[in-house]
Formats: structure tokens, sequence, C-alpha cells
């Protein structure tokens, strides 16, 4: 198992030049704006009633068959308010159900146990944000799948910037 | 003291931690002579009600959970709607909670609202944060009653102290998390004894769910 998952959430749809070029055997993007996906209501029941079933009928469930069988994930996000704007943002609440109920300790803070494997995570954005923020933001989504965190990288007329 | 509360929590409010949070809060409130009106973004059709009272009144407070380390993807949604230059001031402050109840796991969350009300214009009145607040559902369960009791006191309180002081810059509001990271001797005892009680009850509150399958199920897996 080695495949990568790129979420692209860009209104426009279309993947950047560049990360097309990334793509082969191994990884697969998915195009969010033309998908039905709606936010997470915070609802539990993929903890306590339906573990790892998200109660939302939406596009989202492909979404999370295909985080079970990967090992990186990589987010394509627009930004607002020097964060990742709400489109972006919305797919990784709806993450979830990847952990389950119970709670540990994981270097040295409380988390939630992972469901299935490790998963690490990216960030592709575009637009003007804080880059530190998103860096301790990627960090911390990551640590939250106990994977690590595969950078923070710009997108700049389809060019990726450090 | 007429503060605006927003709810920007996706919950629905009869489920909502964070409604249960405001109405006691909004009691403090009460209890020191101000008023409150809230809007929940759970129920679109309050979006414009609450943009309306956003750009009308100078005391605004956002109460939300922590989702995924940041604010919630529907909170952001709404933000986008609002307008970014006011005409007339106002003081924009936080209430922010979530699951679990070190102060660490708050702080970048923290960050991200302390970077907003410049951006709207507005000054920042604080952040008030508190943790553990999972249980709040389920504060009628004979085992949980007393300490979410005290839990939702200790907000009431928070209430008139933002009438008496005008904001959460205090002592008292920065102390409100408790522990920054739990100290060493709690991990210990959560190893050895805590994570097998903690365990019970999510597997009790399950089954109250109608839940019929283990928590720790791999439903797709391959």
């Amino acid at each position: 198992m080695d495949m990568t998952i790129i979420l692209n959430t860009l209104e426009e749809g279309a993947v950047p030049g560049q990360i097309s070029t990334l793509i082969n055997d191994d990884v697969e993007v998915i195009n969010t704006s033309d998908m039905k996906i709606a936010h997470c209501t915070g609802c539990n029941l993929c903890w306590l009633k339906t573990p790892g079933i998200c109660a939302i009928k939406d596009d989202y469930e492909g979404i999370l068959k295909k985080l079970v069988g990967a090992e990186n994930l990589w987010l394509v996000s627009d930004t607002r308010f020097g964060f990742v704007d709400w489109r972006g943002k919305k797919v990784m609440d709806r993450i979830v159900p990847m952990l389950n109920m119970y709670v540990e300790f994981r270097d040295g803070l409380e988390r939630h146990e992972l469901r299935y494997h490790p998963l690490n995570f990216g960030l592709l954005y575009k637009g003007q944000a804080d880059q530190e923020f998103l860096e301790e933001w990627s960090r911390r989504v990551a640590s939250n799948m106990a994977g690590k965190s595969l950078g923070v990288y710009n997108i700049k007329e389809g060019e990726l910037c450090m | 003291m007429h503060v605006v509360i927003i709810n920007g929590s996706p919950r629905v409010q009869k489920n909502s931690n964070t409604d249960k949070i405001i109405q006691s809060f909004g009691k403090g409130l009460q209890a020191a002579g101000a008023t409150f009106e809230l809007y929940s973004l759970s129920n679109r059709q309050e979006w414009d009600a609450a943009r309306e009272a956003f750009i009308g009144h100078d005391q605004i407070i956002f109460a939300l959970p922590l989702f995924v380390e940041c604010v919630p993807g529907i909170m952001l949604e709404f933000l986008e709607s609002l307008p970014t230059e006011r005409k007339s001031p106002a003081q924009l402050s936080f209430i922010l909670h979530g699951g679990f109840d070190e102060g660490h796991q708050f702080r970048l969350g923290e960050r991200f609202l302390q970077s907003l009300p410049e951006q709207f214009g507005c000054t920042y009145g604080g952040c008030l944060i508190q943790g553990g607040s999972f249980l709040i559902r389920f504060r009628d369960d004979e085992k949980m009653k007393k300490v979410m009791d005290q839990k939702m006191d200790a907000y009431i309180q928070m209430g008139q102290s933002f009438v008496s002081n005008g904001h959460f810059m205090t002592e008292e509001a920065r102390k409100f998390i408790g522990y920054e990271k739990n100290p060493r001797i709690v991990h210990l005892l959560f190893r050895l004894f805590i994570k097998r009680l903690v365990r019970k009850n999510f597997e009790r509150f399950a089954q109250q769910w109608g839940c019929t399958r283990p928590l720790d199920d791999k439903p797709y897996l391959i």
C-alpha cells in the first residue's frame, strides 16, 4: 500500500498544471468541486452508533473508502483569513470516521485512536496565507492521524513554491 | 451591555454542547444585568439574521467547538459571507471549547481566532477556552451529572465576569482552561486505571445509542 490521494477543493475544479504532472498509478486526484459533500454536523454517530460509518450519505463516503487504502493525503485548497477556506476545511472536518472514539496518549498528547492506519498529510494552497500557521496546522492534522506532515506549499501560477 | 452570541457549531441546536455552554454563560450575563441574543449557524435560516446582528451590534461573541485543530468549516463559510469593513466599531470575542481538556490542543485555534477581529474591522475581546466538553451531551447520566453541573456553573460565573470586565482578557479567563498539558502522573494513571474506565463509559453510551458493533470496527477495510 503506497497510495496517495490528492483532494482538490479549488472552486474552479481544474487541477493546477504542476500537480497534474505528479499523477501516476499510485496517485489519484479527486476534484471535490462538483461533488455533493456536506459539512460534518458533529453528530458523533460515526464514533458511537455506527462505528466508522458517517451518518451523512453523500459523496464523501467514496473518499473515506479511498483513504482507507491510502498512505498519503494531500489537500489542495484556496485560502481565506490566512487559513484554508471553508471548501478545504469542510473535507478535513469529515475525516473523523478515520479515527475511533477511544482515546490514548500519543506523542505526549491526548489523541483518538486510529481506526485503520497512520495517514501522512500535506497541503497545497492557493493565494495569500500565513505559511507558518499552515505548517503548524498541517503538523497537527498529521499528528491526529499518527502520520507526518508532508509539507505545505504555495501554488503560484501553476508552479509549486516553497 | 447587550451581547450578540453566534453559535459556530454545525451540530443541531438541541444536541449542541456549544449551545449548553452559551445557555449557562447567558445566565451569567443576565445575572449581571446584561442581555443577549443568540444565533445558531447549524440552522441556515438564521444566517441572514446573524449577519445583520453582526453588522448592527458592538459586542459580539462567537462560541465554537474546535474542529480538526481550528474553526469548523461551517463557521468559515459564514465568516466569508460577512462584510470585512464596518461603519461602527465593535468588539469580537470568542468562547472556544472541545473534547480534549489540554490547553495545548486549543492554541492554534486560539491563534486563528485572535487574527480574525482585525480582518473585520473589530477589536479583540479575548478567547475563553475550556476542554472536556464531550460529556456535556451526557450530563444527565448519573455518573456524569455532578461534574457537568460544576462545569456549567463555571460558565455562569464567566458570564458575570464578562459583564464586569467587558472582555475575556483577564487572569480568571486565562486560567479557565486548566492544564496546558497533562502532568506525567496523569499519563501513568491513565494507563493504569483511567483508560479502562473511559472505554467502559464510551461503550455504555454507545449501547444507549443502540450501537451493535465494536467501537473500533473497521467497516471499510479491504
